[in-house]
Protein backbone atom coordinates (compact mmCIF):
# COMPACT_ATOMS: atom_id res chain seq x y z
CA UNK A 1 0.00 0.00 0.00
CA UNK A 2 3.14 2.38 0.65
CA UNK A 3 4.66 2.09 -2.88
CA UNK A 4 1.33 2.74 -4.36
CA UNK A 5 0.29 5.65 -2.46
CA UNK A 6 4.28 6.85 -3.57
CA UNK A 7 3.40 5.87 -7.33
CA UNK A 8 0.36 8.36 -6.94
CA UNK A 9 2.48 11.09 -5.76
CA UNK A 10 4.97 11.10 -8.71
CA UNK A 11 2.48 11.00 -11.43
CA UNK A 12 0.68 13.63 -9.59
CA UNK A 13 3.84 16.12 -10.05
CA UNK A 14 4.79 14.60 -13.31
CA UNK A 15 0.96 15.97 -14.94
CA UNK A 16 1.67 19.54 -12.89
CA UNK A 17 5.17 20.30 -14.45
CA UNK A 18 3.55 19.29 -18.06
CA UNK A 19 0.69 21.27 -17.52
CA UNK A 20 3.20 24.52 -16.94
CA UNK A 21 5.06 23.73 -19.67
CA UNK A 22 1.82 23.97 -21.73
CA UNK A 23 0.27 26.79 -20.49
CA UNK A 24 3.18 28.90 -21.41
CA UNK A 25 3.46 27.65 -24.93
CA UNK A 26 7.03 26.36 -24.05
CA UNK A 27 9.73 28.23 -24.13
CA UNK A 28 12.37 26.88 -26.67
CA UNK A 29 12.32 24.37 -29.81
CA UNK A 30 14.73 22.34 -30.70
CA UNK A 31 15.45 20.61 -33.47
CA UNK A 32 17.61 18.21 -34.75
CA UNK A 33 18.57 16.49 -38.45
CA UNK A 34 21.04 14.37 -40.15
CA UNK A 35 22.05 14.26 -43.29
CA UNK A 36 25.31 13.78 -45.67
CA UNK A 37 27.04 15.41 -47.85
CA UNK A 38 26.70 15.68 -51.64
CA UNK A 39 28.52 16.68 -54.89
CA UNK A 40 26.85 18.38 -57.45
CA UNK A 41 27.74 21.12 -60.48
CA UNK A 42 25.72 24.08 -60.49
CA UNK A 43 24.08 25.45 -63.42
CA UNK A 44 27.62 27.39 -63.84
CA UNK A 45 29.40 24.38 -64.09
CA UNK A 46 30.83 25.03 -60.68
CA UNK A 47 31.88 21.76 -58.18
CA UNK A 48 29.75 22.20 -54.84
CA UNK A 49 28.39 20.41 -52.44
CA UNK A 50 24.76 20.25 -50.50
CA UNK A 51 23.44 18.80 -47.61
CA UNK A 52 20.96 15.67 -48.42
CA UNK A 53 19.05 13.40 -46.06
CA UNK A 54 21.33 10.69 -44.64
CA UNK A 55 20.25 7.37 -46.66
CA UNK A 56 22.58 5.13 -48.12
CA UNK A 57 25.36 5.82 -45.48
CA UNK A 58 27.78 3.15 -45.22
CA UNK A 59 30.82 2.66 -42.72
CA UNK A 60 33.28 5.23 -43.36
CA UNK A 61 31.12 8.16 -44.62
CA UNK A 62 30.39 10.86 -42.83
CA UNK A 63 27.28 12.23 -41.08
CA UNK A 64 26.15 15.79 -40.22
CA UNK A 65 24.41 16.47 -37.43
CA UNK A 66 22.50 20.20 -37.22
CA UNK A 67 20.74 21.55 -34.43
CA UNK A 68 18.91 23.85 -34.57
CA UNK A 69 16.82 25.97 -31.61
CA UNK A 70 14.53 28.89 -31.57
CA UNK A 71 12.77 31.00 -27.90
CA UNK A 72 9.69 30.80 -28.67
CA UNK A 73 8.72 32.24 -25.42
CA UNK A 74 7.93 35.93 -24.04
CA UNK A 75 12.07 35.76 -22.02
CA UNK A 76 15.14 35.88 -22.98
CA UNK A 77 16.95 32.04 -22.39
CA UNK A 78 19.74 32.44 -20.15
CA UNK A 79 23.08 30.07 -19.89
CA UNK A 80 21.93 27.90 -23.02
CA UNK A 81 23.61 24.74 -23.30
CA UNK A 82 23.01 22.42 -26.19
CA UNK A 83 24.35 18.27 -25.67
CA UNK A 84 24.33 16.16 -27.82
CA UNK A 85 25.75 12.13 -27.48
CA UNK A 86 28.15 10.86 -30.18
CA UNK A 87 26.61 7.25 -31.08
CA UNK A 88 29.43 4.45 -29.90
CA UNK A 89 29.04 3.49 -34.25
CA UNK A 90 30.17 7.14 -34.67
CA UNK A 91 33.77 8.81 -35.01
CA UNK A 92 33.56 12.63 -33.72
CA UNK A 93 35.39 14.42 -36.72
CA UNK A 94 38.14 16.21 -35.27
CA UNK A 95 37.30 20.43 -35.19
CA UNK A 96 33.83 19.70 -36.52
CA UNK A 97 31.66 20.95 -34.01
CA UNK A 98 30.14 24.57 -34.92
CA UNK A 99 28.23 26.87 -32.97
CA UNK A 100 28.36 30.93 -33.38
CA UNK A 101 29.27 32.56 -30.07
CA UNK A 102 29.44 29.09 -28.33
CA UNK A 103 32.53 27.39 -26.78
CA UNK A 104 32.72 23.63 -27.53
CA UNK A 105 32.93 20.78 -24.83
CA UNK A 106 33.36 17.39 -25.17
CA UNK A 107 32.68 14.61 -22.52
CA UNK A 108 34.59 10.37 -22.50
CA UNK A 109 31.96 9.31 -19.85
CA UNK A 110 28.69 9.40 -21.28
CA UNK A 111 28.13 13.14 -20.31
CA UNK A 112 28.92 13.19 -16.73
CA UNK A 113 31.89 15.59 -16.96
CA UNK A 114 33.04 17.96 -19.62
CA UNK A 115 35.87 19.93 -20.33
CA UNK A 116 37.37 21.78 -23.71
CA UNK A 117 39.72 18.94 -26.09
CA UNK A 118 43.06 20.59 -25.29
CA UNK A 119 41.81 19.67 -21.10
CA UNK A 120 40.09 16.13 -21.95
CA UNK A 121 41.98 13.11 -21.04
CA UNK A 122 41.80 9.16 -20.55
CA UNK A 123 43.31 7.43 -17.83
CA UNK A 124 44.87 4.21 -19.95
CA UNK A 125 47.02 1.85 -17.97
CA UNK A 126 46.93 4.12 -15.06
CA UNK A 127 48.50 7.18 -16.88
CA UNK A 128 46.31 9.70 -18.35
CA UNK A 129 46.70 10.71 -22.19
CA UNK A 130 45.04 13.51 -23.88
CA UNK A 131 41.20 12.36 -25.51
CA UNK A 132 40.85 11.76 -28.70
CA UNK A 133 38.18 11.61 -31.02
CA UNK A 134 37.41 7.96 -30.82
CA UNK A 135 36.96 9.25 -27.18
CA UNK A 136 34.01 11.40 -27.16
CA UNK A 137 31.23 10.57 -26.27
CA UNK A 138 29.01 13.43 -26.13
CA UNK A 139 29.77 17.20 -27.30
CA UNK A 140 28.18 20.56 -26.40
CA UNK A 141 28.10 23.60 -26.72
CA UNK A 142 27.67 26.67 -24.08
CA UNK A 143 26.44 30.06 -25.21
CA UNK A 144 27.55 33.30 -23.02
CA UNK A 145 24.82 35.04 -25.10
CA UNK A 146 21.68 35.17 -23.55
CA UNK A 147 18.77 33.98 -25.91
CA UNK A 148 16.35 36.58 -26.73
CA UNK A 149 12.35 35.94 -27.49
CA UNK A 150 12.33 34.79 -31.20
CA UNK A 151 16.31 34.34 -31.39
CA UNK A 152 17.28 31.39 -32.63
CA UNK A 153 20.67 29.50 -33.18
CA UNK A 154 21.92 26.51 -34.64
CA UNK A 155 25.23 24.29 -34.19
CA UNK A 156 26.63 21.85 -36.18
CA UNK A 157 28.88 18.79 -35.83
CA UNK A 158 30.23 15.50 -38.19
CA UNK A 159 30.62 12.25 -37.27
CA UNK A 160 32.11 9.30 -39.24
CA UNK A 161 30.31 6.15 -39.61
CA UNK A 162 32.57 3.09 -38.23
CA UNK B 1 20.88 3.29 -29.63
CA UNK B 2 22.32 -0.41 -30.25
CA UNK B 3 25.29 -1.25 -28.83
CA UNK B 4 27.16 -3.09 -31.80
CA UNK B 5 30.63 -4.79 -31.90
CA UNK B 6 33.01 -3.01 -33.76
CA UNK B 7 33.51 -4.87 -36.93
CA UNK B 8 36.98 -4.47 -39.08
CA UNK B 9 34.32 -4.33 -42.05
CA UNK B 10 32.20 -1.19 -39.96
CA UNK B 11 28.84 -0.79 -38.30
CA UNK B 12 26.78 -3.39 -39.32
CA UNK B 13 24.25 -3.26 -42.05
CA UNK B 14 20.48 -2.22 -40.63
CA UNK B 15 21.85 -1.12 -37.40
CA UNK B 16 20.09 1.96 -36.54
CA UNK B 17 21.06 4.98 -34.73
CA UNK B 18 19.27 7.09 -33.36
CA UNK B 19 20.07 10.82 -32.21
CA UNK B 20 18.08 13.35 -29.78
CA UNK B 21 19.99 16.60 -28.82
CA UNK B 22 19.08 18.91 -25.55
CA UNK B 23 19.10 22.24 -25.01
CA UNK B 24 19.83 23.35 -20.82
CA UNK B 25 18.89 26.50 -19.97
CA UNK B 26 17.46 29.17 -17.47
CA UNK B 27 14.87 31.62 -17.87
CA UNK B 28 13.47 33.25 -14.70
CA UNK B 29 15.45 31.58 -12.24
CA UNK B 30 14.32 28.29 -13.32
CA UNK B 31 16.33 25.60 -14.80
CA UNK B 32 15.26 23.78 -17.95
CA UNK B 33 16.19 20.79 -19.85
CA UNK B 34 14.02 20.05 -22.91
CA UNK B 35 14.85 17.09 -25.48
CA UNK B 36 14.70 17.47 -29.63
CA UNK B 37 12.70 15.58 -31.88
CA UNK B 38 14.76 11.80 -32.43
CA UNK B 39 16.51 11.77 -35.66
CA UNK B 40 17.81 8.14 -36.85
CA UNK B 41 19.67 6.88 -39.03
CA UNK B 42 20.09 3.42 -40.79
CA UNK B 43 23.17 1.87 -41.81
CA UNK B 44 23.07 0.80 -45.29
CA UNK B 45 25.18 -2.41 -46.27
CA UNK B 46 28.46 -1.86 -48.29
CA UNK B 47 29.26 -4.37 -50.49
CA UNK B 48 32.57 -5.63 -50.94
CA UNK B 49 35.09 -8.52 -51.75
CA UNK B 50 38.19 -9.79 -51.54
CA UNK B 51 40.14 -12.57 -53.73
CA UNK B 52 43.53 -13.56 -51.98
CA UNK B 53 46.15 -16.15 -53.21
CA UNK B 54 47.16 -18.35 -50.57
CA UNK B 55 49.11 -20.79 -52.82
CA UNK B 56 52.89 -19.24 -53.74
CA UNK B 57 53.58 -20.60 -56.79
CA UNK B 58 52.90 -23.84 -57.22
CA UNK B 59 55.46 -26.50 -58.65
CA UNK B 60 53.92 -28.75 -61.31
CA UNK B 61 54.77 -31.40 -63.91
CA UNK B 62 53.82 -31.60 -67.16
CA UNK B 63 50.65 -33.83 -67.68
CA UNK B 64 50.02 -33.53 -63.85
CA UNK B 65 46.02 -33.80 -63.69
CA UNK B 66 43.82 -31.96 -60.22
CA UNK B 67 46.41 -29.70 -58.97
CA UNK B 68 45.17 -27.06 -57.04
CA UNK B 69 45.42 -23.22 -56.23
CA UNK B 70 44.31 -22.22 -52.73
CA UNK B 71 42.62 -18.71 -52.69
CA UNK B 72 40.45 -17.03 -50.00
CA UNK B 73 37.54 -15.36 -50.71
CA UNK B 74 36.88 -12.61 -47.57
CA UNK B 75 33.50 -10.66 -47.38
CA UNK B 76 34.60 -6.90 -46.64
CA UNK B 77 31.59 -5.42 -46.47
CA UNK B 78 29.34 -5.22 -43.34
CA UNK B 79 26.79 -7.36 -44.36
CA UNK B 80 26.17 -11.06 -45.09
CA UNK B 81 26.36 -11.63 -48.55
CA UNK B 82 26.38 -14.62 -51.77
CA UNK B 83 29.00 -14.52 -53.92
CA UNK B 84 29.31 -16.26 -57.08
CA UNK B 85 32.63 -17.53 -58.67
CA UNK B 86 34.16 -18.39 -61.45
CA UNK B 87 37.48 -19.79 -62.93
CA UNK B 88 39.58 -18.23 -65.83
CA UNK B 89 42.42 -20.29 -67.03
CA UNK B 90 42.82 -18.39 -70.30
CA UNK B 91 45.39 -15.54 -69.38
CA UNK B 92 47.44 -13.59 -71.16
CA UNK B 93 51.39 -13.06 -70.23
CA UNK B 94 51.90 -16.76 -69.26
CA UNK B 95 53.15 -19.33 -71.24
CA UNK B 96 50.52 -22.12 -71.42
CA UNK B 97 46.81 -22.13 -70.29
CA UNK B 98 46.14 -24.73 -67.70
CA UNK B 99 42.57 -27.07 -68.26
CA UNK B 100 40.26 -26.46 -65.81
CA UNK B 101 39.27 -29.67 -63.97
CA UNK B 102 35.83 -30.80 -64.28
CA UNK B 103 34.51 -29.59 -62.25
CA UNK B 104 37.25 -27.02 -61.38
CA UNK B 105 36.31 -25.17 -58.55
CA UNK B 106 36.27 -26.41 -54.83
CA UNK B 107 35.52 -25.78 -51.56
CA UNK B 108 38.65 -26.57 -49.04
CA UNK B 109 35.88 -28.99 -47.14
CA UNK B 110 38.61 -30.59 -44.86
CA UNK B 111 40.71 -27.58 -44.61
CA UNK B 112 43.76 -29.30 -45.97
CA UNK B 113 44.98 -26.34 -48.19
CA UNK B 114 45.36 -28.18 -51.23
CA UNK B 115 42.81 -30.05 -53.20
CA UNK B 116 41.58 -33.98 -51.68
CA UNK B 117 39.03 -36.20 -51.81
CA UNK B 118 36.42 -34.43 -49.03
CA UNK B 119 36.36 -31.39 -50.81
CA UNK B 120 33.32 -30.35 -52.02
CA UNK B 121 32.71 -28.52 -55.84
CA UNK B 122 31.27 -25.66 -55.91
CA UNK B 123 28.44 -25.45 -58.14
CA UNK B 124 27.30 -22.02 -59.31
CA UNK B 125 23.57 -20.72 -58.11
CA UNK B 126 23.37 -24.17 -55.85
CA UNK B 127 25.93 -23.70 -53.12
CA UNK B 128 27.36 -19.87 -53.30
CA UNK B 129 28.89 -19.48 -50.57
CA UNK B 130 27.21 -17.30 -48.20
CA UNK B 131 29.88 -14.96 -46.21
CA UNK B 132 28.58 -12.92 -43.00
CA UNK B 133 30.13 -9.58 -42.39
CA UNK B 134 34.32 -9.84 -42.07
CA UNK B 135 33.93 -14.08 -42.52
CA UNK B 136 36.03 -15.43 -45.49
CA UNK B 137 36.42 -19.24 -47.07
CA UNK B 138 39.09 -21.19 -48.87
CA UNK B 139 38.73 -21.89 -51.86
CA UNK B 140 40.55 -24.09 -54.59
CA UNK B 141 41.06 -23.67 -57.99
CA UNK B 142 41.73 -27.29 -59.84
CA UNK B 143 43.30 -27.45 -63.10
CA UNK B 144 45.47 -29.80 -65.18
CA UNK B 145 48.93 -29.13 -67.00
CA UNK B 146 48.64 -29.91 -70.45
CA UNK B 147 51.84 -32.19 -71.71
CA UNK B 148 53.05 -29.64 -73.82
CA UNK B 149 54.09 -27.53 -70.87
CA UNK B 150 57.66 -27.58 -70.58
CA UNK B 151 60.04 -27.39 -67.69
CA UNK B 152 60.03 -23.50 -66.41
CA UNK B 153 56.74 -22.47 -67.99
CA UNK B 154 54.30 -20.72 -66.36
CA UNK B 155 50.76 -20.77 -67.26
CA UNK B 156 48.05 -18.93 -64.94
CA UNK B 157 44.96 -19.35 -63.70
CA UNK B 158 42.12 -16.55 -61.98
CA UNK B 159 39.42 -16.66 -59.53
CA UNK B 160 36.57 -13.87 -59.51
CA UNK B 161 34.26 -13.55 -56.57
CA UNK B 162 31.18 -11.45 -57.96
CA UNK B 163 28.73 -10.26 -55.15
CA UNK B 164 25.04 -12.02 -55.64
CA UNK B 165 23.71 -8.40 -54.81
CA UNK B 166 25.71 -6.98 -57.46
CA UNK B 167 28.63 -5.58 -59.03
CA UNK B 168 29.98 -2.90 -60.71
CA UNK B 169 30.97 0.81 -60.37
CA UNK B 170 31.58 1.87 -56.65
CA UNK B 171 28.78 3.59 -55.76
CA UNK B 172 26.13 1.71 -57.52
CA UNK B 173 23.11 1.85 -55.20
CA UNK B 174 20.72 -1.48 -54.96
CA UNK B 175 17.70 -0.17 -53.08
CA UNK B 176 16.30 -2.14 -50.68
CA UNK B 177 18.78 -5.10 -51.44
CA UNK B 178 20.69 -5.15 -48.44
CA UNK B 179 20.30 -6.90 -45.21
CA UNK B 180 17.05 -7.09 -43.60
CA UNK B 181 16.19 -4.73 -46.76
CA UNK B 182 18.32 -1.96 -46.23
CA UNK B 183 19.81 -0.26 -49.38
CA UNK B 184 22.95 -1.80 -50.52
CA UNK B 185 25.66 0.28 -51.90
CA UNK B 186 28.97 -0.93 -53.98
CA UNK B 187 31.68 0.08 -51.87
CA UNK B 188 35.57 -0.07 -52.85
CA UNK B 189 35.87 -3.36 -54.65
CA UNK B 190 32.69 -3.00 -56.77
CA UNK B 191 31.39 -5.95 -55.24
CA UNK B 192 33.81 -8.03 -56.98
CA UNK B 193 37.45 -9.41 -56.46
CA UNK B 194 40.00 -11.36 -58.40
CA UNK B 195 43.40 -12.97 -57.51
CA UNK B 196 45.95 -15.20 -60.03
CA UNK B 197 47.43 -17.90 -59.22
CA UNK B 198 50.27 -19.48 -61.13
CA UNK B 199 51.73 -23.30 -61.79
CA UNK B 200 55.42 -23.09 -62.69
CA UNK B 201 56.66 -26.69 -64.82
CA UNK B 202 59.44 -28.04 -62.96
CA UNK B 203 59.90 -32.08 -64.45
CA UNK B 204 62.74 -32.45 -62.09
CA UNK B 205 63.37 -35.43 -59.93
CA UNK B 206 64.60 -36.97 -57.09
CA UNK B 207 65.59 -40.14 -56.13
CA UNK B 208 66.73 -41.43 -52.94
CA UNK B 209 68.27 -44.29 -51.62
CA UNK B 210 69.46 -45.65 -48.15
CA UNK B 211 71.62 -48.61 -47.16
CA UNK B 212 73.01 -49.67 -44.39
CA UNK B 213 76.47 -51.53 -43.61
CA UNK B 214 77.06 -53.63 -39.58
CA UNK B 215 80.07 -53.65 -38.42
CA UNK B 216 80.08 -55.80 -34.93
CA UNK B 217 82.76 -55.77 -32.65
CA UNK B 218 84.23 -59.03 -33.79
CA UNK B 219 85.18 -58.12 -36.86
CA UNK B 220 81.79 -59.72 -38.13
CA UNK B 221 78.52 -58.21 -39.80
CA UNK B 222 76.07 -59.44 -36.65
CA UNK B 223 73.63 -56.41 -35.51
CA UNK B 224 74.71 -57.68 -31.98
CA UNK B 225 74.34 -55.20 -29.22
CA UNK B 226 77.84 -52.74 -29.57
CA UNK B 227 77.41 -53.49 -33.22
CA UNK B 228 77.84 -50.24 -35.20
CA UNK B 229 75.48 -49.56 -38.20
CA UNK B 230 77.45 -47.60 -41.11
CA UNK B 231 73.93 -45.72 -43.05
CA UNK B 232 74.66 -43.80 -46.08
CA UNK B 233 71.49 -41.56 -47.81
CA UNK B 234 72.54 -40.89 -51.76
CA UNK B 235 70.47 -38.24 -53.41
CA UNK B 236 70.27 -37.42 -56.90
CA UNK B 237 68.49 -34.92 -59.28
CA UNK B 238 67.55 -35.63 -62.52
CA UNK B 239 65.75 -34.48 -65.71
CA UNK B 240 65.54 -30.29 -66.09
CA UNK B 241 64.80 -28.43 -63.13
CA UNK B 242 66.09 -27.40 -59.95
CA UNK B 243 65.01 -29.14 -56.65
CA UNK B 244 64.78 -26.05 -54.39
CA UNK B 245 65.89 -26.33 -50.61
CA UNK B 246 66.14 -29.72 -50.53
CA UNK B 247 66.62 -31.09 -47.18
CA UNK B 248 67.02 -34.51 -46.10
CA UNK B 249 66.18 -35.64 -42.29
CA UNK B 250 66.39 -39.35 -40.99
CA UNK B 251 65.11 -40.87 -37.60
CA UNK B 252 68.27 -42.51 -35.56
CA UNK B 253 66.61 -45.98 -35.54
CA UNK B 254 65.20 -46.86 -31.99
CA UNK B 255 67.31 -49.02 -30.29
CA UNK B 256 70.04 -47.21 -31.30
CA UNK B 257 72.63 -44.53 -30.24
CA UNK B 258 73.62 -42.12 -32.39
CA UNK B 259 77.71 -42.50 -33.24
CA UNK B 260 78.78 -38.38 -31.98
CA UNK B 261 80.00 -36.22 -34.41
CA UNK B 262 79.41 -39.05 -37.54
CA UNK B 263 77.30 -37.29 -39.77
CA UNK B 264 78.82 -36.52 -42.78
CA UNK B 265 78.01 -34.89 -45.99
CA UNK B 266 80.12 -36.18 -49.51
CA UNK B 267 82.71 -36.99 -47.11
CA UNK B 268 83.17 -33.86 -45.35
CA UNK B 269 82.62 -33.76 -41.61
CA UNK B 270 79.25 -31.94 -40.03
CA UNK B 271 79.16 -30.83 -36.61
CA UNK B 272 76.48 -32.44 -34.66
CA UNK B 273 75.39 -28.86 -33.28
CA UNK B 274 72.88 -26.78 -34.91
CA UNK B 275 75.40 -24.39 -36.19
CA UNK B 276 76.39 -22.49 -39.42
CA UNK B 277 77.08 -25.76 -41.52
CA UNK B 278 74.83 -27.59 -43.34
CA UNK B 279 73.86 -30.20 -40.79
CA UNK B 280 72.87 -31.37 -37.36
CA UNK B 281 71.29 -33.52 -35.10
CA UNK B 282 67.99 -32.00 -34.06
CA UNK B 283 67.63 -33.54 -30.19
CA UNK B 284 64.12 -32.22 -29.54
CA UNK B 285 61.62 -34.60 -29.58
CA UNK B 286 62.79 -37.61 -31.14
CA UNK B 287 66.72 -37.44 -32.47
CA UNK B 288 66.40 -36.33 -35.88
CA UNK B 289 69.66 -35.92 -38.30
CA UNK B 290 68.89 -32.90 -40.41
CA UNK B 291 71.54 -32.08 -43.69
CA UNK B 292 70.79 -28.96 -45.92
CA UNK B 293 71.74 -29.77 -49.61
CA UNK B 294 70.97 -26.39 -51.13
CA UNK B 295 69.38 -25.93 -54.88
CA UNK B 296 70.01 -29.41 -56.46
CA UNK B 297 70.48 -29.57 -60.38
CA UNK B 298 71.04 -32.69 -62.21
CA UNK B 299 74.83 -31.28 -62.71
CA UNK B 300 75.47 -31.31 -59.44
CA UNK B 301 76.01 -35.31 -59.56
CA UNK B 302 75.13 -37.47 -56.15
CA UNK B 303 75.36 -36.41 -52.96
CA UNK B 304 75.92 -38.62 -49.85
CA UNK B 305 74.86 -38.18 -46.23
CA UNK B 306 76.76 -41.05 -44.35
CA UNK B 307 76.13 -41.45 -40.44
CA UNK B 308 76.48 -44.35 -37.52
CA UNK B 309 74.76 -45.41 -34.99
CA UNK B 310 75.46 -48.24 -32.46
CA UNK B 311 72.86 -50.81 -31.34
CA UNK B 312 71.77 -50.56 -27.58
Amino acid sequence: MKSMSKLAVFLFFTATSMAVFAQDGGYLEVNTVVQTEEAYTDEAGELRTRLVAAEKVVPGDEVIYTVTFKNVGDEPAENVVITNPISADLTYVAGSAFGASSSVQFSVDGGKNFAAAEDLTVSEDDAARLATPEDYTHVRWLFSNDLAPGAQGVVRFRARLK
Amino acid sequence: MLAHPAWSAGTSAGTVIENVAQVNFDISGLNITLDSNVVSLTVAERVDVVVALQSPEILAASGEVDSGLLFTVSNTGNGSEAFSLEIDSVLAGDDFDPTPAVPAIYFDTDSSGDFSVGDVAYQAGVNDPVLAADASINILLVNDIPTTASNGQRGRSELNARSLTGSGSVGTIFNGQGDNGVDAVLGMTGGSGAATGVYLISDVQVQILKSVVVADPFGGAEPVPGAILNYAISIEVTNSGTAANAVVTDVVPTNTTYVSNSLQVNSSALTDAPDLDAGELNTSGVATLVVRLGDLTQSDGRQTVTFQVSID
